[in-house]
């Protein structure tokens, strides 16, 4: 157990912990400022890859998100996890919420924050998932061109600790974004956004009945390329995170990439 | 003489009803419209609401042409909160009979 324990501290579900709540023209990896129409549905379904030496996991999530009013979004997420070490299966669910507490809009533009929430209780069985209750808070701004983006989040991750005494790091990230449509496409013509993201993580040490672990915690920077493709209510995305700088505390595997692809469809 | 007159005047009420109860267009200069994606939003809330027959977006131009069923008025007020709902904000609003 206790094996297991510093596994889950120092380098497995590294992308539960990273997932987020993207979002129409949000950025693929950061947080941003997006929220869905009063009254509409988001239906989204996400895959992600993760590789850190020999830790491989794969991560498939459906998502549902409701519009409660035009700045404020509620949202469930159900993810399945496949990782080496546990049986594959449906890991911890999580809901999620967004306010957007500032807009302001001109011609062709749209400028917002947007306070950010997300809880994963222990949901999960057979060793899946963290095993405890943690909570994302965030806060997200936007600019939104008809040919410029450009977006900066911060989020705090606040994990609890497990039934077995460990107490997994808090972790802190940091994304600054910018995007770029080539071609200012008409309304119900195929759109395509670029990006380019700087994703920052600092992760404090775990501790094991509160001794400090020393193979936990440090820091990674990824850039990131993405790219998303809308036509009308439909979108894909995708991107991937690749490690630039990273300062690891003691013996741990620094990240190789992460991957994403997202459907989404707001009906 | 009589009999033309009342002509004439039957035919001054058939058309004047008929304009009168012909569809409005409205078009709305909308703030906040970056995205072809994030617009759907209106398009959807427009074209829930009752007698609003088609919708065209214009991002380029920020406006969006609202065409109504005949005898179907609405707002600048109902207007207003649709944008507002679908996460955007209206500037202004003309309106004129549709041919």
């Amino acid at each position: 157990m206790k094996r297991q324990a510093l596994r889950i501290a120092s380098s497995g579900l590294l992308l539960l912990l990273n997932s987020t709540v993207l979002q129409a023209h949000d950025p693929i990896f950061g947080l941003g400022p997006h929220t869905l129409f009063k009254g509409g549905t988001e239906v989204h379904i996400g895959l992600d890859r993760n590789e850190a030496g020999n830790n491989k996991e794969t991560i498939s999530t459906l998502e549902l998100a409701y519009g409660l009013t035009g700045n404020w979004t509620a949202r469930i997420e159900l993810p399945y996890e496949d990782r080496d070490d546990v049986p594959n299966g449906v890991s911890d669910m999580s809901v999620a919420t967004k306010y957007r507490f500032w807009r302001r809009d001109s011609l062709g533009v749209q400028e917002s924050s947007t306070a950010f929430l997300k809880v994963k209780p222990d949901t999960a069985s057979n060793n899946r998932g963290s095993g405890t209750t943690d909570s994302i808070l965030g806060l997200a701004y936007g600019y939104e061109s008809r040919k410029w983006y450009r977006w900066a989040a911060v989020r705090y991750r606040f994990n609890g600790e497990t039934s077995d005494n460990l107490d997994r790091g808090d972790k802190l990230l940091i994304d600054l974004v910018g995007g770029i449509r080539f071609k200012q496409s008409a309304y119900l013509e195929p759109d395509w956004v670029w990006m380019l993201e700087l994703n920052g993580e600092k992760t404090s040490r775990s501790e094991l009945s509160g001794n400090k672990i020393g193979d936990s915690g440090g820091t990674e920077w990824f850039l990131s390329p993405g790219l998303m493709w809308t036509l009308r209510n439909f979108a894909i995305k995708t991107g991937v995170q690749l490690p630039v700088a990273s300062d690891l505390n003691g013996n741990q595997d620094e990240s190789d990439y992460r991957a994403r692809l997202e459907f989404e469809w707001h009906l | 003489m009589k009999t033309i007159a009342q002509f004439l005047t039957g035919i001054i009420m058939l058309w004047s009803s008929m304009v009168l109860s012909a569809g409005t267009q409205y078009d709305l200069r909308v703030d906040g419209l970056s995205c072809p994606f994030c617009a759907y939003g209106i398009e959807k809330k427009l074209k829930k609401t009752k007698g609003v027959d088609a919708v065209e977006i214009d991002l380029e131009q920020g406006v969006v042409v609202v065409n109504t069923e005949e005898g179907v008025k609405l707002s600048e007020a109902q207007f207003k909160q649709l944008v507002k709902d679908a996460g955007f904000t209206l500037r202004s609003m003309t309106e004129k009979p549709l041919p």
